[in-house]
């Protein structure tokens, strides 16, 4: 049964831009995105920034109105059913934001259960649970402007389950943690997908998508460019061999060169520290190291280290959205 | 579910009180603004004939209730998309309005204080003996002064949360308050033109009702209308504020500004 249903979903921004002589300038978000999410699964939604997927997000969890299409969240549509939609779900949009700093986390879950309307006597039980589920047991009582960002996405996280929703919305969740806090949310959502609640996770973290989605929608520019499971995505490179090389100071006409090299299929830099890494797709395998290697060295760049690898679910998404991450 | 809706009402009153108490903003607004405005309006009209201290008292009190309303609910709904709350808000099973409701009643509670701070610099700096005529009547007024002053900052709210630009222009409406609604000074000072606007607010008929029960002033008749006509109005603010809350959601939802703005 499928729990969220997304037909040609659209949504357009308005952006009023200049000063004397305002123009309104519309901006597609969602141009017609289709998909499907079953009971108890966890579906991925990867994409760049600006894709499209918090536009999703906020059209599913009844806070934004779509501009044509249809989305329903357990048969309920989304502009027509808010109500209904609502004490059934939960929502995170990463970040730290979304509380009330000055109270103590245990007031603000005592707020946020009354505004989903769960009885006195049931908070008593459950608030203190939620607290240690999620770690933070023994510091309830401190505001939450002492919280650490972490301790505050936890606290997201025991507020959604407040009211023990069946659908979950998580908004990039592990934005911002440390390693640790974000394994330790990694392994709270793998639990709750456990307990067979459906949940639509957004990440820009590719191996925590491939280590926890059971499908993975790819949306760039407003589309779906691909939907499949973690290995579907990763069989669209299977024919590529990704070289990673370090190197310092890459000019811009230098990757336009290696892009022209025979048996290149795609070239992205990523910036690490005072180094760029240059991932390069590679149809030939690791015959393409050389040509590679030489035409930076004939460039007067200094060359670092040199790895040939399988593809990964990274290397998928960066060929499906051209480049960008 | 009513019993559920009050509990959401009380939780945010609480709550919000809890956070607000000691904010600086609200100590000068209810404490020491109508402080000044009590020795401004005292140094200015005490030589006039037939001054009355406790009017002045009573009127600078009131300054900081319509100050405290205007600018506390103004920022209502704004603080709430500030902290980014407002889509959790919105996003669950409560009515905005609800959670609107506690928070005024809040804002409410702690402008009325400034009536007790007002009062003791009468009665210490100038040594003037205050004493409400019908303390009794007195005391209904005030709790229609609140119900007024609830009705309005329920109209408020949703007004300056329309266009996040909106807040730009709350400090217009606070002076204009003062002068329309004869918290200081008679309307009839004023020119003909501005009395119907006066009629249409509310704070105008509490303030009258409060002035003339504590100066002694009245007969009942005339309180009981005063008190009649703030219930009507107070019933057309919550009509035309309920009309603005659906439309505050509907343009949020389409033109995406429940987040940050």
């Amino acid at each position: 049964m499928n729990i969220i249903e997304v037909q040609d979903l659209k949504r357009i921004y308005h952006a009023k831009i200049g000063v004397l002589r305002r123009k309104v300038k519309e901006v597609l978000a969602l141009d017609g995105i289709n998909f499907s999410v079953s009971q108890g699964e966890l579906f991925g939604l990867l994409g760049p920034n600006g894709a499209g997927k918090t536009t999703t997000i906020k059209i599913l969890t009844t806070l934004l109105t779509p501009t044509a299409g249809r989305a329903s969240v357990m048969g309920f549509d989304v502009v027509r059913d808010a109500t209904k939609i609502r004490p059934r779900i939960g929502f995170i949009f990463g970040g730290e934001r979304g509380l009330y700093w000055r109270l103590s986390g245990y007031d603000n879950l005592v707020y946020f259960a009354n505004l989903y309307h769960i009885s006195p006597d049931v908070q008593k039980k459950r608030i203190p649970e939620l607290f240690e589920l999620v770690g933070l047991g023994g510091r309830e009582n401190e505001k939450v402007q002492g919280y650490s960002r972490g301790m505050k996405q936890r606290l997201h996280i025991a507020r959604v389950l407040l009211h023990d929703p069946q659908v979950l919305f998580l908004d990039e969740p592990t934005m911002g943690l440390d390693p640790v806090g974000a394994r330790e949310l990694r392994q709270a959502i793998k639990n709750l997908q456990m307990e067979k609640k459906t949940i639509l996770l957004t990440t820009h973290y590719m191996f925590e998508a491939d280590a926890m989605c059971e499908r993975i929608a790819v949306i760039n520019h407003g589309k779906i460019v691909a939907l499949d499971t973690p290995t579907g995505l990763k069989n669209y490179v299977q024919d590529l061999s990704i070289i990673e090389i370090d190197v310092f100071g890459i000019p811009h006409d230098a990757v336009e060169r290696i892009q022209n090299l025979d048996g290149v299929d795609m070239v992205s830099v990523e910036n690490r520290d005072q180094k760029q890494a240059l991932r390069i797709h590679s149809s030939n395998g690791a015959g393409a190291v050389a040509p590679v290697v030489s035409t930076l060295q004939n460039m007067g760049l200094r060359v670092g280290n040199v790895i040939v690898r399988e593809p990964t679910l990274e290397d998928a998404y960066v060929r499906l959205v051209g480049g960008e991450i | 579910m009513m019993l559920s809706k009050l509990r959401v009402v009380w939780t945010v009153f609480y709550l919000y009180l809890k956070q607000i108490a000691i904010d600086g903003f609200i100590i000068f607004t209810v404490i020491i603004q109508p402080l000044l405005v009590a020795l401004l309006a005292i140094y200015m009209l005490r030589d006039i004939e037939g001054f009355q201290a406790i009017y002045v008292i009573v009127g600078s009190a009131l300054t900081g209730l319509w100050s405290g309303t205007l600018f506390f609910n103004s920022f209502n709904i704004q603080g709430e998309r500030w902290s980014g709350c407002l889509e959790n808000i919105i996003g669950s099973p409560t009515r905005l309005q609800t959670v609107v409701l506690g928070k005024v009643l809040a804002n409410l509670i702690i402008s009325v204080s400034s009536m007790f701070f007002s009062y003791p610099i009468a009665v210490l700096l100038f040594k003037f003996r205050l004493t409400i005529a019908h303390p009794f009547l007195f005391s209904i007024s005030l709790v229609m002064t609140i119900i007024a002053l609830m009705s309005l900052g329920l109209v408020i709210a949703p007004i300056f949360s329309l266009n996040p630009g909106n807040i730009m222009w709350v400090n217009a409406f606070e002076f204009p308050m003062y002068i329309l609604g004869g918290f200081l000074f008679p309307i009839l000072l004023l020119p003909g033109w501005t009395t119907p606007i006066s009629y249409i607010l509310s704070p105008y008929w509490a303030a009258r009702a409060l002035h003339i029960t504590s100066s002694g002033s009245t007969s009942l008749s005339d309180v009981l209308i005063y008190w009649g006509l703030i219930i009507f109005l107070s019933l057309i603010y919550l009509f035309v504020s309920s009309w603005l809350f659906r439309v505050l959601l509907w343009r949020a939802k389409e033109k995406a500004t429940l987040g940050l703005q």
